[in-house]
Order: C-alpha cells, then structure tokens, then sequence
C-alpha cells in the first residue's frame, strides 16, 4: 500500500459506519450520568442522548433527537471539528481515546436518509407575522428554522443561486458532499420556510424594503465573504487568489481548476488553507504544498485536517511567513518567504498561489447605513443577536468574526428564540417596531 | 418534540396501562422515590420489591457479571432476598404511590411463607390501592423451604396460596414463575387452577457465574465463601422467551395473560415478547446496568418499529410470533440452503473456514493466495459461516436446494440479517 492517500475530489474522504460498527462504538460510550460530550456542543445536538438510542438499538430515535437539535446535523457531522468539541470533553478519553461522535452522528443521519424521516414539521397554527433572513448560510437555516417552526412566516435572501452559505460554496466536497448540505436545506425548507435566490439585501432590494413589504423583523446571517489579502508585494499578480474565491470556484465547476501541471503554493495554517491544498491536490495540481507562518502546534487546524492534507502528500513549511510574489508580465512565477528566525529565506516556483489568511465581512453598511459595526467591520450584535436597528437580529460568523458551522447553529437557534419572544410582545412594546432601540 | 410516538397503551388483567414496560420486583422498585423517578422517566408501571412478613437480612457483597470479549454484563447474578424494609413501610410506600400517580399502574409483589401470612399480604395489598398483585413464587436464593422458588416449583403450593390469596381479594393475582424447573406449564396451570389470572415469567435462573482463584469459590465472595443464586439479564432472554412462548401456546392457560420477564434492555428485546404472547413487561437487571432512562429509546423505538410497519395499536402485536413457532419434527426438512459469499465484501479473515471446517461439515475451501473462501458441494446449509462472519451482508442466504427426490415448494427465505 501507498503511504499516500488516493482519493477524488468529489466523493467523501472517510467512511462511515455500518450497523455493526456503529454499536461497536456506541458500546465503548460509558453513557455518562450528565454527558459532558452534551455539554460540549454548542447546538445542543445532545450526543449523550444519541449515541445512547444507537446503543439500545434506536437509531431513528438518534436521528430524531440530532434533527430536533440541530437543524443541520448532517451537515455538522461531517465538518464539525469534534475534537475541540463533544468529543474533547468525552469521559472515555480518561480511558483510552474519545466516542467517534460525529462519525455516530453522521450514522444516524444516514439512517434518517435510508427511513426517510421527516422529524420537524410545520406546526398545525401559522401566526400572521412575517419574518426575513438575510442569507441562506447555517445562522440563517438554523434561525428560520426555529421561526418557521414556530409558525412565523420566513423567507430567506441568498446573494447566491444556492443556499448553505459557506457549506455550499466553501467547504470541499471530499469532506462535506453536496447532497448532504441539501437534506439539511431539505429539512428548512420542509418547514415551509421560503427561499429567495440570487437576491443580495443591499443592492438588489433594501432592509427597509423589507420592513416595507411587511416583514415584521429580520435576521442578518451575512456571514464573510471578503476574504483579506495581504499587502504583500506582488499581491496582485494573476495568480495569487484568495481561498473563497478558489474554493467557491472549484466548488461551482464541480473541481475543475485547470489546476493540472501547475506548482500550487497554499499560504496559511487554518482549516481554509488545509481545505484548499487539499482541494488543489484532488483537482489535479502537480505540486502542492502549505506555507504557514508559525508552528504546527499553533496551527489552528483541526487534528483530522491536518493529517487528511499529509495523507494526500502535501508538505506543511512551518515558520515561513509571505515576503514577495514575484511576476513575469503580470503572471506570477515564485514565492518568496522569510523565516521566522529573521535569517532563513525560502524562494519557490508557484503559478498559483492560495491565500488563507482569514475572511472578512463585506461592507455591511450596504444593508443598511445605520447598521451598527465593530472596529473590523463586524455586525455590532449583542449576545442575544440585537443589533442597534429595532427589529433587526444578526448573528453567526458575520457577528462572531468565523468560527464554525455549529456554533452559527447555535447563534442562529438562540437568536430565533429572542425574536420570538419581541415579536409575541411586538403589539405591546409596538413602539419599538417605529424605530427607537430595542436594547 | 415532534417525534413519533405511538399510542402504546394497553390493558392487563383488565387495568390501563400507559405503555407496557414496567420495573419487575427488585431493587429497582424498592421505595417510593425510586418508583416516583421511573414513572417521572416513563415506565408505566411497578411491580415493587417483593414484600413478606419476612424481612431480609441481605449479605455483602452481593452481585456479580460476567462477561465475554470485553463486554461485561452479558449476565448478572444477585443474591439477594426480598425486601430488607419493614412490611408496613413498604404498604405505606404503595399507598402513597397510588395516591400520587393514579395514572401510573402500581403492582404489590408478595411472598409468604404459609397461607396466613399469603392472605395477610393480599389484604395489605388491597388496603393500600394496588391495582395488581403478583406472588413471588420464585426467588431462588430464600433462606427457608417455605418460600421462593422452593414452593414455586412445586404445582400443589402454587395452587394453595394461589386460593389463599384470591379467596381474600378481588385484585387480579399474578403468579411469577421460577425458571428453575423443567416443565413451567405445570405450576401456571396450577396457578390458574388457584385463581391467578396471570402469569409472570421468568424470576432469575440458579447459577455460578465465576469461580473466584483467590478463594476457591465462587463469586460473589462473602467472607471466602459464596452460594448458587440467581441468574437475570441479557443472557437469560433466550430462556425466558421461551418459557413465555410456551406458556402462551398452553390451551389449558388460553384465559390468562402473561408478563415477559429475562433479559429486556432494548425495544426489540421488548417487542420480542410480545410477539410471544405477552401483554406486559418487566425489567431489572438493565435497569440496575442504566438506569430508568432506557425507557425512553424502549417507548421511541417501539413508536418507531409501529410507524414503519402500520401498526397503530400494540394488541395487534400480541402474539404475532406464535403460530409460527412449532415442533421440531414439523419443520420442513426438504431442502438446504447454500450460503452466498460476496467476495467484494469479505475481508479474508478466514474465520468461515475455520469454523465450518472444525465445527461443520468441511465444506469451504481456502484460496491461499486470494485469501477468499470458496464453498464446494458438502455444504449441508447449516449456516454456521454466516453466524460466524464479522462483515455485515457478506455472508447471505442463498441457493435454495432441494434434497432428493423431496418436493419442491415455495420456501421463505430470511433475508436481512443486522
Ligand atoms: C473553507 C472553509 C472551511 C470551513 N470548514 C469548516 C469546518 O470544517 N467546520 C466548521 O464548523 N466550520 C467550517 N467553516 C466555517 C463555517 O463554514 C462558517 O462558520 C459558517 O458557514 C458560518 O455560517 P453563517 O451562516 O454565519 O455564514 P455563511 O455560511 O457565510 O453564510 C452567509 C450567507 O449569506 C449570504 N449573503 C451574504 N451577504 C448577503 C446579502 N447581502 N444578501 C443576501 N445574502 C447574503 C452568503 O452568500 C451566504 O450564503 C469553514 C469555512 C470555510 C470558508
Ligand atoms: C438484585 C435483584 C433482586 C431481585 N429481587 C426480586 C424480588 O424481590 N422479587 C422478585 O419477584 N424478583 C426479584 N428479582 C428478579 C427480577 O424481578 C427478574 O424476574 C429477573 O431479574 C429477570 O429479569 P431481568 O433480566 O430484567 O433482570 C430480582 C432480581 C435482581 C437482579
Ligand atoms: S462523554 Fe463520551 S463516554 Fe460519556 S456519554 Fe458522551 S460520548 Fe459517551
Ligand atoms: S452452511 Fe455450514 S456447511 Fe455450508 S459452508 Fe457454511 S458452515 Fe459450511
Ligand atoms: S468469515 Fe466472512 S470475511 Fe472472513 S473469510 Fe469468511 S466470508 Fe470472508
């Protein structure tokens, strides 16, 4: 056997459980008085209680449990970084290693799949009042979800022809397939919420249209979707593009880069750079190889990502941060780095370099001039997702400055609930719905 | 919560029952806050602790498992007795739970040791509003003859305090069955004969679980020594089913109704009785293991399991296994089954060779480069290779073969294994 992984862009890199492998690893869970790996999910998918229903043979009640939870379980189960989750606080780690949680979790959704389960359901009272999101990423989903659900009336606005947001036009197939995101959009759209395409809140219709069209509040789930290039000399080159953009476009093709026979230099030691190098490999780069500017240990990627990218080949330079990109009639051919040490220099042949340093938010003040932001450019949302406008919510990455798809989940379930709760008392405290603030 | 959930109500013995699954006699029902918390988690029932006159005098330790390649608690044994608590406490406790969960069906479990005391029970049980009384004939580790399964395997006793206790009460008398016995109809029947309109089964099995090497006895080890006593849980369903099963298919017990006991952990095991006849059932030994929250996938999976197959009411379960479980020697015997082998999916472990070679007929060959096995035609059907292959589907039932000369029909094949 190779020590290299083969592997193709577009079918998932890891299997999953059988039946029977499933109750092997629900066997070795210790079915924790007060499972701390519960605790440790931000979504409250609530593994304590799913893997204990595979373990007494009940995996439609596992997936029903993950659904009510956490509207997009499937999709969480896939990407989830675990190990700095429910499964860092498993109990069984004080024995050997952690619960395989997410990979439990991924099973029972396959077996929600295979039975066709629809666990949420529109409820049998719909209320009048109409309520906007703004973007179809997980924040939103998991929000008009939790709307819908409780019988609001909920469209949803994607600048996109898609919704999932990042899901959908960020995270690489091998990890995430396509049609998994889509049982998890599936499940919303179950609940009768409404979806708007190729609609960007903004520029295509403003946040006072929509409160002129009768919407009775909205959620910003904007999400970041400028990614930040640095001011690298060079930084202009064709060649040197930012993650979002090449993930989004290897997504939208189906994984055709045009990569084949170029040299691919990947710059940064999150997930996003593990994500693109991983992604440049399997669309048929030559070369590959990450660049990082600190060491192993401080690279925030996740343990599995890490070792995915080494399985396929690729080599990690630690300590080597960006200097220069060097052309040749605009056309980028090298880049130079500069040791951490202050000595060590490193030149390499690239034709395309991949920038993962970090997303952004968009200009904000587009959605509406008076939207309070942060110094970074960040919704300016407090931990219930009031933003300064009366009525208008925002959270997930657009709010938090990135961080994952379950805690967008999170935010976006727990802002539904405060929203609920202003809008049941919105006759009384009508006042605020006429501009003065909320907060 | 929009899950499925079934109505899975049911009556026994003429009383509501919210859902079938109720704590047996045992620890787990043994004072007023335990049986508060399992009927707050779901149970629909108890049978409390059993009662006597008697009050135990319990040793320690008292339990042991065993286990087999890492999983512990294939079974459990215990050694204890009935209820350590003063007798009126324990009607105290009934009458309490009563009052406070009327909805909830609470059980006395009662075990005298002559007819007086059988009949001085039975009143308590009334006077505390019980809506069912069981009799303990069965608890196989009692200090007297008087008492457990001494008397429950012996039909006359049965029959005595079976009349003692229905000649004093109108609440329908259950009589728990001791599987330690060969022939179980005979003390049910008995039973039947005394007034019981129903029957539990099984109490524990008599066992040794372990020897210990450090004392040269058996486990658990109560000051270097240790006793035969009772056997429950997972491993001791198989048994229990079938003492169920034929108690169920008994003409001359068709006007009772049974209670499954043995084993139950999960919502299949549960289902599993039923489909053997029972309308009720009672669960320990994974209680003890888990705790009262394993009800929740019992209530979730059965919901489940009616959602898929269309079932919308549980008594259309009861039984359903019966007709078809029957006499070896009215088994079809024409044919053989020739196990299918997808070497797509076979991992070549060889375990398949291994065991049909030593513990059947021969009738698989190695392919030593392939690492694949390959059955050739002494294969009888027995389908030991496929009990004993670790992939799941790789293994599968396939050609139908007909012995010679034997007619041909149509046969029902099982086609899913888990
Ligand atoms: C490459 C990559 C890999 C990642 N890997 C993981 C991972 O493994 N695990 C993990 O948990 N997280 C991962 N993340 C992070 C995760 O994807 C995000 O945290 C999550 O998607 C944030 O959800 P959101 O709803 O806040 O925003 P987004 O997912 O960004 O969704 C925002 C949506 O809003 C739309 N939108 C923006 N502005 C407007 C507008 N004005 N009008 C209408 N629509 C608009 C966008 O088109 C988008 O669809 C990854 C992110 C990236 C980029
Ligand atoms: C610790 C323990 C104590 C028990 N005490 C009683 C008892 O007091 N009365 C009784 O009828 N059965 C008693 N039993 C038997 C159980 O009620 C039950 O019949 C048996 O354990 C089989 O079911 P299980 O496999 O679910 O445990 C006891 C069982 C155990 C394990
Ligand atoms: S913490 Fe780990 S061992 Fe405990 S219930 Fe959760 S998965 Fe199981
Ligand atoms: S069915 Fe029995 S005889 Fe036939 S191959 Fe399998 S183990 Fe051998
Ligand atoms: S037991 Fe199953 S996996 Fe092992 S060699 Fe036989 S068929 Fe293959």
């Amino acid at each position: 056997m190779s020590k290299l992984a083969t592997a193709e862009y577009a079918s998932e890199a890891q299997a999953g459980f059988t039946h029977r492998t499933a109750m092997e690893e629900a066997a070795r869970c210790l079915l924790c008085h007060d499972a701390p790996c519960s605790a440790g999910c931000p979504a409250g998918t609530d593994p304590g209680r799913f893997i204990r229903s595979i373990r007494f043979r009940n995996p439609k009640g596992a997936a029903e449990t993950i659904r009510e939870n956490n509207i997009l379980g499937g999709s969480c189960a896939r990407i989830c970084p675990c190990d700095k989750l429910c499964e860092e606080a498993c109990s069984r780690s004080g024995i050997d290693r952690p619960i395989e949680i997410g990979k439990l979790q991924r099973y029972a959704m396959e077996q929600e799949n295979i039975f066709h389960l629809k666990t949420r359901r529109p409820p049998q009272e719909k209320k009048a009042l109409r309520v906007a999101c703004v973007g179809a990423g997980p924040a939103s989903l998991a929000c008009a979800a939790a709307l819908a659900e409780a019988g609001y009336g909920v469209t949803i606005f994607e600048a996109e022809a898609k919704a999932g947001g990042m899901l959908t036009y960020g995270v690489p197939p091998m990890r995430l397939p396509q049609e998994v995101i889509d049982r998890d959009i599936d499940a919303v759209r179950g609940l009768g919420v409404e979806f708007v395409f190729n609609t960007r809140v903004g520029r295509d219709i403003g946040l006072g249209d929509l409160k002129a069209k009768g919407f009775a509040a909205v959620f910003i789930g904007a999400g970041l979707w400028r990614s930040k290039l640095p001011d690298t000399e060079g930084a202009e080159l064709d060649g040197v593009l930012t993650a979002v953009d090449f993930l989004k476009n290897a997504r939208s093709t189906g994984g055709r880069t045009e990569l084949e026979g170029k040299s691919v230099v990947v710059i940064g030691g999150g997930d996003v750079a593990m994500d693109c190098a991983a992604t440049a490999k399997l669309t048929g780069a030559q070369s590959v190889a990450i660049y990082y500017r600190r060491t192993l240990e401080e690279a925030p990627a996740n343990a599995d990502e890490l070792r995915y990218v080494f399985s396929l080949g690729v080599p990690i330079v630690t300590n080597f941060a960006p200097a220069r990109f060097v052309g040749d009639g605009g056309k980028l051919k090298s880049a130079e780095f500069k040791g951490r040490d202050g000595k060590s220099f490193a030149s390499v042949t690239a034709d395309v370099v991949v920038f993962a340093a970090g997303q952004a938010p968009e200009d904000m003040t587009r959605l509406a001039g008076d939207l309070r932001l942060t110094q970074e450019g960040l919704i300016d949302a407090d931990g219930s997702g009031h933003t300064n406008l009366p009525f208008v919510f925002a959270a997930g990455d657009a709010v938090n400055g990135g961080k994952t798809a379950v805690e967008a989940v999170a935010e976006g379930k727990a802002v539904a609930v405060e929203m609920i709760a202003r809008l049941e008392n919105a006759p009384k405290d009508g006042a605020n719905r006429d501009g003065k603030e909320v907060r | 919560m929009m899950a499925v959930r079934k109505d899975l109500s049911i009556e026994y013995l003429g009383v509501k029952c919210e859902n079938p699954f109720f704590l047996s006699s045992s620890p787990v029902g043994g004072n007023y806050d335990m049986v508060a918390k399992c009927f707050e988690a779901g149970w629909g029932g108890v049978f409390f602790k059993t009662i006597g006159i008697f009050v135990a005098d319990e040793c320690s330790p008292r339990f042991d498992n065993n286990g087999k390649e890492g999983l512990p608690w294939i079974g459990f044994k215990n050694m204890e007795q009935i209820s350590d608590k003063p007798t009126e406490q324990n009607f105290e406790y009934l009458a309490r739970l009563k009052r406070d969960y009327p909805d909830k069906v609470v059980v006395s479990s009662i075990m005298g040791s002559d007819e007086d005391e059988w009949k001085k029970l039975a009143k308590l049980s009334e006077q505390a509003g019980v809506d069912l009384i069981e009799g303990n004939f069965s608890c196989p580790q009692m200090t007297s003859h008087a008492m457990g399964s001494d008397v429950g395997s012996s039909p006359e006793l049965v029959k005595q305090y079976s009349e003692a206790v229905t000649s004093v009460t109108d609440i329908p008398f259950i009589a728990k069955m001791t599987p330690n016995i060969t022939n179980m109809n005979l003390p049910a029947r008995a039973a039947a004969l005394g007034g019981a309109k129903g029957i539990s089964a099984i109490n524990t099995i008599k066992s040794i679980t372990n020897i210990d090497f450090e004392h040269m006895t058996a486990m658990p080890v109560v000051d270097g020594k240790s006793s035969i006593s009772g056997y429950s849980g997972a491993a001791v369903r198989p048994i229990a089913l079938r003492f169920c099963a034929l108690l169920a298919q008994d003409a001359l017990l068709r006007d009772a109704e049974f209670s499954g006991i043995g084993g139950v952990e999960t919502w299949r095991d549960a289902l599993e009785f039923l489909l053997v006849g029972c309308r009720n059932i009672q669960v320990t030994t994974a209680v003890m293991q888990y705790g009262y929250r394993i009800v929740e996938d019992m209530i979730s999976g059965l919901s489940h399991f009616m959602e898929e197959r269309g079932y919308d009411d549980l008594d259309a379960l009861i039984g359903q296994a019966l007709p078809n479980i029957i006499p070896a020697e009215e088994l079809n015997r024409d044919f053989r089954i020739i196990p299918n082998i997808d070497r797509d999916k076979c991992v070549g472990c060889g375990r398949c060779y291994i065991s049909c070679c030593d513990g059947a007929h021969q009738a698989i060959d190695w392919e030593e480069d392939a690492r694949r096995p390959a059955i050739n035609d002494k294969c009888v059907g027995c389908h030991l290779c496929l009990n004993v292959c670790p992939v799941a589907g790789c293994i599968t039932p396939g050609e139908i073969r007909f012995k010679e000369g034997r007619r041909h029909t149509d046969i029902l094949l099982k086609r899913y294994y888990d």
